[in-house]
Formats: C-alpha cells, sequence, structure tokens
C-alpha cells in the first residue's frame, strides 16, 4: 500500500477547474449557511429587517428607523457574533483535525487526540469551580471581565500545556514517533479526565455549568472572542496551509518522509503545535465540540483525495458551514448542545460516503 | 464593536447622581444578617434611578421603576408575583408553576437553557437571575454586557429570602408591599420557632432524592438544614458541595426521624419501600415506624415567599404534635 501511494507523484497539483470548483462551492455553502444562521433563530425577525440592520451596522447604507432596538440587539450583538463563532471554531477544528491526521497518520486522530480537550476540560472546570471556592474571583462589580476569562484563559492554558507536556515526555532523541505521541496523550488525557471528574462530583451547583462547557456552545460567544480566536484560527491556517508540502510527505511515513528530505521530528512537532494553537483558541471560546475535527477532514478526504493543497482549505470551510447550520439547528431546537447536531447531521452521511469509497484505510493508516 | 467597555460609565455616573441624590439603596447582605436590617423604608415610587446591591455583590443600576421583568428562576417569580406584579412577568422559566397567573406569561428558560434571545425580544427593564450558577456565571455577563440591569439573587436562610423579597421590592417599587408580606412572614416563622421551642430535636435526615444508589440529602450548612433547625430537628448533613451523604455515613448517623421529600413527585417511594431497601432497615427511624412522606418539597426547596409554607410543612412532619394545621 506505501510503494502503491509513493509511486504517485505527490506533489502533482489537481487540475486547476477542479479545485476551483470545490473550493468555489465551499464558499457558496459557507456563505449560504451565514446567511439562514443570522436569519434565523429562536426569535422570528423578518429577512428584511435582518437585512436592514446588517446594512445600517457594518455598510453604513440605509437606515434602521422601524426595527426596534431589541431587533438590532438580537442581530448584531447575539446571532452575529455566535454565527462568525460558529465559522471560526468550525473552520479551527477541521483544520486541526486534518493536521493531527497526516501528522499522527491515524484514521482516529481528531484536534482532541492528544491531550488539549482533556487539558482544557481541566483548565475550564477549575476555572468554573474556582470561583465558587474563592468568592474573591466571583461575579461581582467589575469583575465580569475576570469571570469570563478565568475559564477561557485557564481553558486555553490547560489545551496548550498540555500538549507541551505530552510532547516532552514522547519525544525521545530529537524523534517524535507517532504510536509513542498517541499512548502517551491517551495516559495524560486519562489522568486530566479523573481530574476534571473530581471536580464534577465536588462542584455541586457548578456542575450543570461545567457539563455544558464539556458538551460545547457557542452561545456565550462575543465579539471580544471572537476578536481573540479568529486572528489565531486564520494565522494557524495560513502558516499550516504554507506547508503543505511537509503535510503531504507526512503521510508516506516518517521513514520515506525523512528519505525525501524532509525533518521529520521538527516538522511534526512544529505541525502539532501549530494545530494545538487553533484547537485551544477555538475550545477555549466554546467549549469541546465533538466530531466536526473527527470527521470533516475524513469526508473531505474522500471527496476531493489527499492532497493537503485542497485538503486544507476545503476542510476548513466545510468545518465552518457544518459548525454554523449545526449550531442554526441547535439554537431552533430549543438550546440542544451542539454537539448533538453536528453528529446527528454528520454522522449518517460520513457513514454513506464510506460505504460508497472504500478508499480511506488507504489514505492514512500505515 | 463590543458593548463592554462602555458600560462602566454610565453605572458611574447613575452612581454619582445616586449617591448625591442620597437614594436609598437597599442591600442584601450576602449572609446571616436579620432580614429586618435591610433597608426597605423609601418611600414608594420616589426612588429611581437607584442602585441596588444584589446577593452575587454586584451592583446593580436601575433607572426608572421597571414594568418588563424578566424571572430566570420560578423563586424569582413569587417573589415578584407575592409582591402583586405579576403582570410585570414578560419572561418566565418552562419550571414555573405557581401562581397560576404565570401559566401564559412566555418561558424564555426551557430545560434549564437559557434563550437569550428570546430575553432580548421580551425588551426587559429588569432580569432576576438565580446566585451560585443556578443561572450561569456566563448568561448573567451576556445579559450584563447587553446592558440589562440583571439583579442575582440567591438567598441562603429564611432571613435573606426576606431580604431578597425586601431587594426586589426596591428594584421594583413596590416597598409598601413588601412591608406587609415580610411582616406576615416574620410572624409565621416566629409562631413556628415559639412552638418547637422546648422540644427534643430529633436527628432528621431529608431525602431529597436517590439516583442510582446516590443518597441526596441537605448539604452541610445549607438552605435546607438551616429550615430542618429552624422547624426543630437536628439535620444529618450530606457534603456541602455535593450535597450527597454515603449510605455508611447515614447508617452511622442513625436518623431518628426519615422524612421522603422526593415521594413529593415519585409515588412509589413509600415508608414501606424504604424499609426494604438494604441497609435501611438498621436505622432507628425505620424500627420506630418514624418514616414520614412530605408532599411540600416544592415549597420546602423554592426559596420564595411561600417559604414559610415550607417551614410549617416540616415543622409538622418533625413535632406532628406541637404544630397545629
Amino acid at each position: 500500500m506505501r510503494a502503491d501511494v509513493a509511486e504517485r507523484p505527490i506533489v502533482r497539483g489537481p487540475a486547476l477547474t477542479r479545485a476551483a470548483l470545490v473550493l468555489g462551492g465551499g464558499v457558496v455553502i459557507l456563505s449560504a449557511a451565514l446567511v439562514v444562521g443570522i436569519g434565523l433563530g429562536s426569535v422570528a425577525i423578518a429577512p428584511d429587517d435582518v437585512l436592514r440592520v446588517l446594512g445600517h451596522r457594518l455598510l453604513g447604507i440605509g437606515a434602521t428607523s422601524g426595527v426596534s432596538d431589541a431587533t438590532e440587539t438580537i442581530v448584531i450583538d447575539l446571532r452575529l457574533p455566535r454565527v462568525l463563532g460558529a465559522m471560526v471554531v468550525g473552520a479551527g477544528l477541521a483544520c486541526a483535525g486534518t493536521v493531527f491526521q497526516a501528522v499522527l497518520r491515524n484514521p482516529m486522530a481528531d484536534p482532541y487526540i492528544i491531550g488539549t480537550a482533556a487539558g482544557a476540560s481541566l483548565g475550564a472546570t477549575i476555572g468554573i469551580v474556582l470561583p465558587l471556592l474563592l468568592p474573591a474571583l466571583a461575579i461581582g462589580a467589575g469583575s465580569a471581565w475576570l469571570g469570563l476569562g478565568l475559564v477561557q484563559g485557564l481553558a486555553f492554558a490547560g489545551g496548550v500545556g498540555t500538549v507541551l507536556l505530552v510532547i516532552g515526555v514522547a519525544r525521545s532523541g530529537g524523534r517524535l514517533p507517532s504510536v509513542t505521541l498517541l499512548l502517551t496523550g491517551y495516559a495524560v488525557s486519562s489522568l486530566l479526565a479523573a481530574g476534571v471528574a473530581l471536580l464534577m462530583f465536588a462542584s455541586g451547583r457548578a456542575l450543570a455549568a461545567i457539563f455544558a462547557w464539556l458538551m460545547g456552545s457557542l452561545a456565550a460567544v462575543g465579539w471580544i472572542d471572537l476578536a481573540i480566536a479568529a486572528p489565531v484560527v486564520l494565522g494557524v491556517f495560513l502558516v499550516v496551509f504554507a506547508r503543505w508540502r511537509s503535510l503531504n510527505l507526512l503521510l508516506l511515513g516518517d521513514g520515506a518522509a525523512a528519505h525525501l528530505g524532509l525533518d521529520v521530528g521538527r516538522e511534526k512537532l512544529r505541525l502539532t503545535m501549530l494545530a494545538t494553537l487553533a484547537t485551544s483558541a477555538v475550545v477555549a471560546i466554546s467549549g469541546t465540540i465533538g466530531f466536526v475535527g473527527l470527521v470533516v477532514p475524513h469526508l473531505l478526504r474522500l471527496a476531493v483525495g489527499p492532497d493537503h493543497r485542497l485538503l486544507l482549505p476545503a476542510s476548513s470551510l466545510l468545518g465552518a458551514a457544518l459548525l454554523v447550520v449545526a449550531d442554526l439547528g441547535a439554537r431552533l431546537a430549543g438550546g440542544i448542545p451542539v454537539g448533538v447536531v453536528t453528529a446527528f447531521v454528520g454522522a449518517p452521511f460520513f457513514l454513506w460516503l464510506l460505504r460508497r469509497s472504500r478508499r480511506v484505510t488507504g489514505m492514512i493508516s500505515s | 464593536m463590543t458593548p463592554r467597555r462602555s458600560r462602566i460609565l454610565p453605572l458611574l455616573v447613575i452612581g454619582l447622581l445616586a449617591a448625591c441624590a442620597r437614594t436609598p439603596a437597599a442591600s442584601s447582605p450576602p449572609s446571616g444578617a436579620p432580614a429586618s436590617t435591610s433597608v426597605a423604608s423609601a418611600s414608594p415610587s420616589s426612588a429611581f434611578p437607584l442602585v441596588l446591591t444584589d446577593d452575587a455583590g454586584r451592583e446593580v443600576a436601575i433607572e426608572a421603576e421597571p414594568d418588563a421583568i424578566v424571572s430566570l428562576a420560578p423563586s424569582n417569580t413569587e417573589i415578584v408575583c407575592a409582591l402583586d406584579a405579576c403582570d410585570r412577568l414578560v419572561g418566565v422559566t418552562d419550571f414555573d408553576d405557581y401562581p397560576p397567573e404565570v401559566a401564559d406569561v412566555d418561558r424564555v428558560v426551557t430545560m434549564a437553557q437559557v434563550d437569550v434571545e428570546a430575553i432580548v425580544a421580551a425588551e426587559p427593564d429588569l432580569v432576576l437571575a438565580a446566585g451560585n450558577e443556578l443561572t450561569s456565571t456566563t448568561i448573567i455577563n451576556q445579559l450584563t454586557d447587553l446592558r440589562l440591569p440583571v439583579l442575582v439573587l440567591y438567598p441562603e436562610s429564611i432571613a435573606e429570602v426576606m431580604a431578597d423579597i425586601e431587594l426586589v421590592a426596591a428594584a421594583i417599587g413596590r416597598e409598601d408591599a413588601a412591608t406587609a408580606l415580610v411582616g406576615a412572614m416574620e410572624g409565621r416563622v416566629e409562631a413556628v420557632e415559639a412552638a418547637v421551642a422546648d422540644l427534643e430535636q430529633p436527628r432528621t435526615f431529608y431525602e431529597v432524592s436517590v439516583f442510582e444508589g446516590t443518597i441526596y440529602t441537605a448539604g452541610e450548612g445549607s438552605f435546607l438544614a438551616s429550615l430542618i433547625e429552624t422547624a426543630g430537628g437536628e439535620p444529618i448533613t450530606g457534603d456541602a458541595l455535593s450535597t450527597s451523604i454515603a449510605l455508611e455515613d447515614l447508617v452511622a448517623a442513625d436518623p431518628e426521624l426519615i422524612l421522603l421529600g422526593d415521594a413529593t413527585y415519585d409515588t412509589s417511594i413509600t415508608p414501606e419501600t424504604v424499609a426494604e431497601r438494604d441497609g435501611w432497615g438498621t436505622m432507628t427511624a425505620v424500627a420506630d415506624r418514624r418514616v414520614v412522606v412530605v408532599a411540600e418539597d416544592v415549597v420546602i426547596t423554592r426559596p420564595g415567599p411561600r417559604i414559610v409554607d415550607g417551614l410549617e410543612a416540616l415543622a409538622r412532619a418533625i413535632h406532628p404534635d406541637a404544630v397545629a394545621e
């Protein structure tokens, strides 16, 4: 199987028209998802009111006379940041998932697999429980910033810190063997998950808040969250995209990639940290939303092939669109966890695609 | 782009104005203080704009007498309605069942999920949230960022329920109604205290629920524990945070009286089925047949105006001979 893949000229680009078609289609799907996501919600708002508010507040055209302040607030301060947040989180998770699957060459790899989720969860849980134990940190006049920032800051730090720890343990002599990385990530995750469980047990009333965070939600995404997460995701995407050659080479296995001139250990480290950065940034604002980072890259690999020049942007676009639509579904269904919707929407489609195409095993597993 | 930065200035201005005008600002002490020390003497409708301190220690500015109120907890709803302002409610939770007239009010909380869009659409001028993560901090911050006045209520004793009634009364300009309501409540509390004053205090275990073998009861230092104490019992408490107690610890504590609060919702929980549970037969309460169904769990565990109904129900269950119907 390996020889079969290696024989193919992997730096050959996909036909330009096909790439344009795929990415153009992705942009159209994402745009449609954004429009529907902003247009619909638990409160019914007439489409022309939505357009008038958006036109006035974003582009400075027209006026919002006749539109109530409440409608304006709902569109600008609630729906817009939430929908854009879903886009950023979905894109970040799908992009990171694509990278992790290439680096680890494991079909079960997702953005959470080597400890980001467990670390971020422990950080967030501490951030939720701490104010209960130290009332000085609790919500109070002027400390709303702290109340909000504590959970997100600790989640981000937990995600990045855990991966640094895992890499530190798994690394030996400049090499970063995927199997060791996976097993180390699993062991460290288990340890941290036990910490989360312990805190949940002792959290009393905060249990619901912890539970909601662990299931993931975009309900609380505001402009500040976006301003922090969006540049990180965009930056990581651009840097990773520029390294598409490395990603394609890593699919061949560490040995073959090294023979073809790749500094495998260093490149894996670099890509892992980049993907971890994006994952931790989006998880900090949304909690752990499952499924998107695992299945979207697989889905696109089945659809457009393994070349990361096309796979990476296509995955990111579809991840963004999927999460916008899933979050809309979650909102319309009375606030059910968005992870439930992503699985309901994506899993059957993925299974169908999997049965049609058997290529998936050859693409990724060693 | 964000409203966060800009909300501090208006708050300061309002605060200064309020201070200059010597507006009486009611405040609810975080714990322990008797209700009678709360300021509730402002003359009606003269106080706005005002700044109140809520149970989370937040300063909340209210510019004019609110006429559109959203309640995020059934106990808050009951306080508003007991102050004769039920008609001002524009949003409640799907758990709200009392008083009957709230049945027609829009639900802005379903399955514990707060629908912020629906709250904004209701255009409230006051939101009554619940503390200690019953309303999540995230939601409170989100609503505050949208410049909605959010008053967080978290009473931890009967005295604090009464203080919160006075706090809400100040916030909605109904101080006169609060004076009468709190006066009546104080009278009933004193009557219970007098009736049980010289009686033995049985070791009392209140069963909140039993789920998959985990027994939930009054947490150490909790509202429920203090309620049992006031009603003349010695509460057997669980962990302060998880509110659970291990069966071993319960057997060792050996309750003389078991109150089945969960029987309110589940008719399969009876003194007979409790006696059949493994390990429960050795308890004094079971041997003495002092396992009592308490059908008033709703008012016992809901920190609203009907909490005195709950206190009286508990006192009747603990001391049936001393406390009359």
